[in-house]
């Protein structure tokens, strides 16, 4: 069995989410929007779904809007409200899913699109923002309350207090890698709306959410049909909803349980890691998530090293699980100043539920080892 | 299946097919790993879905590089047609499609149009049919795309993709088809074929929820603009982590439906002309809105003077649409039905039956003797021959008891004659309904009260209550209003109040009648 610490790409399904899906696969079925008995179950299986995921981020099930993930979350949030045109402001260190979608819309006339700079700890920079929000107005602010790839935490309640100190100007907050991790709150967030990925946090691939909780015109990505009072067409995946409602359940009764324990982890990491010569470890002194550790060995490019683990059967990333970039620098990175001759080094460890000190002991001995390696080669 | 409820909605979705849940649990279970990512996890993760790539293209007969997963037809369509007219600029084009598409092209193209694009929608034939001189005779030179589904997710009509392909092709047209119907139906083959984009659903052919598949024809290359943006799976075209597990459920869909597309098919259609002689032989007016040489698995019928709302709430046990599953959540009559000249009443009395794997004879002929007991019951409410009493119905749709008894029996249908009867009828325009009431008055006293409709249950409910509170009662009471007590008594919610104002109409018109 490999040893899986890849959780910021995406995490196994807790058995209790796949027990609470099964009926939904392979027992009585149904399309939602029927109105015959099955779809009214499935209709209020949905509706329970929609409670349990807004009570994990102190929402209400009416501001829940399902979409097929993060990734169309992010897009409809950005998109639904920049449909007008206007000026969208996003972190420098955002997930490819909101940064490509502000970049798709530079070509679109009566639209601006700037990013936010990072200080060297990948915090956003509150002076730049400040200034930023002072130059000229803007439609929609977006910044991530957790990085996937070095887990930094961004004071996103601070940010969300600038921005509604301008007048009409929005806030989205993308809360995939916060959600399950840390405590997320969207009222204390200032958030206007609120991607949440299920695949994160021990629920299915194939279903996310974005909240609302303010009356935000937004287009919808998806049309045809009334299903997400007419914001998001098609018929609902009732199994993924599901399971995502469980896990979110999950998630907020085990949340003070599971931040001990991948605290506990990669502290145990880290000291070992401490005493490996010349590793780089990023964002080391910034707030971060509990199970995220970005780190570079000397002499080793990324992939190079992701692929030596791998064959010693650890999964780890290079960044974020996505199709671009590969070979590049982190772009999360490199917004931080790292030079792309150290950026390109980067692997990304994120520890999950299911992993033990042993995994994190086995880890330190191959990198031990590797790095003797590098440093020879 | 043991189940309680006779299942002829399979073009609204199907359940999994035989294997496929088996095919999905490995994904599900103990398997982890992003198919973007490059360690040993995700390369597995990503080999299962090329896998099901390969099974989804040989299903319509593509090179498996030229499926883009996406969520559902939903996006599909939306993705074809935005990123189609969006690539290259956004100059203003000319789209041709049909007043019986889809709402996911329908609405996707209502937004174009609001983008500035000039869109044609071409109404059917009485058949139910767009026909390919009708697209042609539309086209212009600014004409850019043509959208149409190959099989009407309501009616079963089958547009003829083949020709109208090449017809299209030979004009430099590009052709999208919403195959979400025909796909396991239909023998597709698009490397024959020249469409240049078609849309592709799992739910309905025995995969999964949540997962659907855009083609993209390669040569030559169609280019579209991506509708999500992100980590640039797809090829760039359709960002977002990929969901293992349900793209593995539709591969195995497709794989299986491959081996027994034909048999299927054939089993269906035998089905389907049964259920449909049956429906005739018990209703001979029943009006058959699918042509036999439509798709062997839809039957789209209407019953003439019937309320489609009773009609539904008499078929509790049965899993059937009312039009489309999507415009069901909104309760508009079926726009398709309408464009075929159906009067709204006419187009809500309708019903569409599909059939799938696992449908059999015995559920069909169940499914028919229950709408044909239900509609010859409904009729006999209007004609005033006392509907037999129904125990044991499930009250679906939360009537009232109040309401729900007097549905299920109504001992005050009927007709009155002879002398000392007064009459009154009242009519809803809008939706079709009418209460029609006798009264026998001796001394200045109703003694005998029968009435007769067509409408909701709410509305047959309040004739009966109204029959039965005037029964016994002195004529001077029907002077006054009776609304707010038929609401009162029956529990009619304010939005449904409208159903049993008839009540106050045929009381006035009692009073005013002269003896």
């Amino acid at each position: 069995m490999p040893i899986y610490l890849d959780h910021n790409a995406t995490t196994p399904l807790a058995p209790e989410v796949l027990e609470a899906m099964l009926p939904y696969l392979h027992g009585p079925y149904a399309n939602a929007s029927s109105l015959h008995r099955l779809g009214r179950a499935s209709r209020d299986a949905i509706e329970a779904a929609r409670a349990e995921v807004a009570d994990l981020l102190g929402a209400q099930a009416s501001q829940v809007i399902w979409t097929s993930g993060g990734t169309e979350a992010n897009n409809l949030a950005i998109k639904g409200v920049m449909h007008q045109g206007g000026r969208l402001l996003y972190g420098a260190t955002e997930h490819p899913a909101v940064m490509e979608c502000a970049e798709s819309l530079m070509a679109v006339p009566r639209t601006v699109v700037e990013s936010i700079p990072v200080t060297a700890g990948g915090l956003i920079a509150l002076d730049r923002l400040h200034a930023q929000l002072a130059q000229a107005p803007v439609t929609l602010v977006s910044v991530m309350a957790a990085n996937n790839e070095t887990g930094v935490i961004q004071d996103v309640a601070a940010i969300g207090r600038a921005v509604h100190e301008i007048p009409d100007a929005l806030f989205h907050v993308d809360a995939v890698q916060a959600a399950g991790k840390l405590p997320v709150d969207v009222r204390q967030m200032g958030a206007d709306l609120l991607t949440v990925s299920s695949h994160k946090l021990y629920g299915p691939k194939g279903v996310g959410a974005l909240l609302r909780t303010a009356p935000v015109d937004l287009w919808p990505l998806h049309h045809g049909g009334a299903q997400e009072g007419g914001l998001r067409g098609g018929t609902e995946n009732v199994a993924a909803i599901v399971g995502f409602g469980v896990a979110a359940r999950l998630a907020q009764a085990r949340l003070a349980d599971r931040v001990a324990h991948l605290q506990a982890l990669r502290d145990r990491l880290e000291a070992g890691l401490a005493a490996i010569p010349g590793l780089i470890r990023f964002a080391a002194d910034s707030p971060r998530l509990p199970n995220t550790v970005q780190m570079a060995l000397p002499g080793w490019a990324g992939e190079t090293l992701l692929m030596a683990l791998d064959r010693q059967g650890f999964c780890v990333s290079s960044g974020s699980a996505c199709a671009i970039g590969h070979g590049a620098p982190s772009h999360v990175l490199v917004a931080m100043g790292v030079p792309d001759a150290v950026a390109i080094g980067a692997i990304r460890i994120s520890l999950g539920a299911e992993n033990t000190a042993e995994h994190v002991d086995r880890l330190l001995i191959a990198l031990t080892a590797l790095a003797q390696q590098g440093v020879r080669g | 299946m043991t189940a309680d409820w006779i299942a002829l909605d399979h073009a609204a979705t199907t359940p999994l097919a035989p294997g496929v849940f088996e095919a999905m649990r490995p994904w599900l279970d103990n398997a982890v790993g992003n198919p973007a990512s490059d360690h040993r996890a995700g390369r597995a993760a990503r080999a299962a879905v090329e896998a099901a790539r390969a099974a989804v293209a040989r299903l319509v007969g593509a090179p498996a590089d030229s499926l883009i997963w996406t969520s559902g037809a939903t996006e599909s369509i939306n993705l074809a047609i935005k990123g189609a007219l969006e690539f290259d600029g956004r100059a203003p084009a000319h789209v041709i499609s049909s007043r019986i598409e889809h709402r996911a092209t329908l609405d996707t193209l209502r937004w174009v149009a609001g983008q500035g694009h000039k869109v044609s929608l071409l109404s059917p034939d009485a058949r139910g049919t767009i026909s390919i001189e009708a697209v042609l005779a539309a086209l212009t030179p600014a004409t850019r795309l043509v959208s149409l589904m190959w099989v009407n997710n309501e009616l079963g009509t089958c547009t003829d993709m083949p020709a109208l392909a090449a017809a299209l092709r030979a004009r430099g047209v590009l052709l999208h088809v919403d195959a979400a119907q025909a796909a396991g139906w239909l023998p597709i083959d698009l490397e024959t074929m020249p469409i240049d984009l078609l849309s592709l659903s799992a739910h309905k052919l025995g995969g999964p929820k949540g997962i659907g598949a855009l083609y993209v024809c390669r040569r030559p290359r169609v280019r579209l603009s991506p509708l999500l943006h992100g980590g640039g799976q797809e090829q760039g075209m359709r960002s977002g982590t990929l969901a293992t597990h349900q793209i593995v459920g539709f591969g195995a869909a497709a794989t299986r439906r491959m081996a027994q597309r034909e048999a299927l098919a054939a089993d269906v259609l035998r089905l389907r002309d049964q259920l449909a002689a049956q429906l005739q032989a018990g209703i001979p007016d029943l009006l058959r809105n699918s042509p036999v040489s439509g798709s062997p698995h839809i039957l789209n019928v209407s019953v003439p003077g019937v309320d489609g709302e009773s009609l539904r709430a008499s078929l509790p046990d049965l899993l059937f649409s009312s039009g489309s599953a999507c415009s069901s959540a909104t309760r508009e009559p079926s726009f398709v039905l309408r464009a075929l000249g159906h009067d709204d009443p006419l187009a809500d009395a309708s019903l569409r039956l599909s059939l799938g794997e696992g449908s059999c004879d015995a559920e069909v002929q169940a499914g028919a003797a229950q709408i044909i007991a239900a509609a010859t019951r409904l009729r006999d409410f209007a004609a005033g021959l006392p509907p037999p009493a129904v125990t044991g119905l499930d009250n679906l749709y939360g009537y009232s008891p109040a309401v729900w008894q007097r549905f299920c029996a109504a001992d005050a249908v009927g007709s009155l004659a002879g002398e000392g009867v007064h009459a009154a009828k009242a009519t809803s325009r809008a939706d079709g309904a009418w209460l029609e009431i006798g009264v026998q008055i001796t001394q200045e006293r109703v003694v005998a009260a029968r009435y007769r409709g067509v409408g909701c249950p709410v509305t047959l409910a309040a004739g009966q209550w109204f029959a039965e509170q005037i029964t016994g009662a002195d004529v001077s009471t029907l002077q006054r209003p009776w609304l707010l007590d038929v609401r009162n008594a029956l529990e009619i919610a304010p939005e449904k109040s409208h159903c049993a104002v008839m009540v106050d109409d045929l009381a006035r018109a009692l009073w005013s009648t002269p003896p």
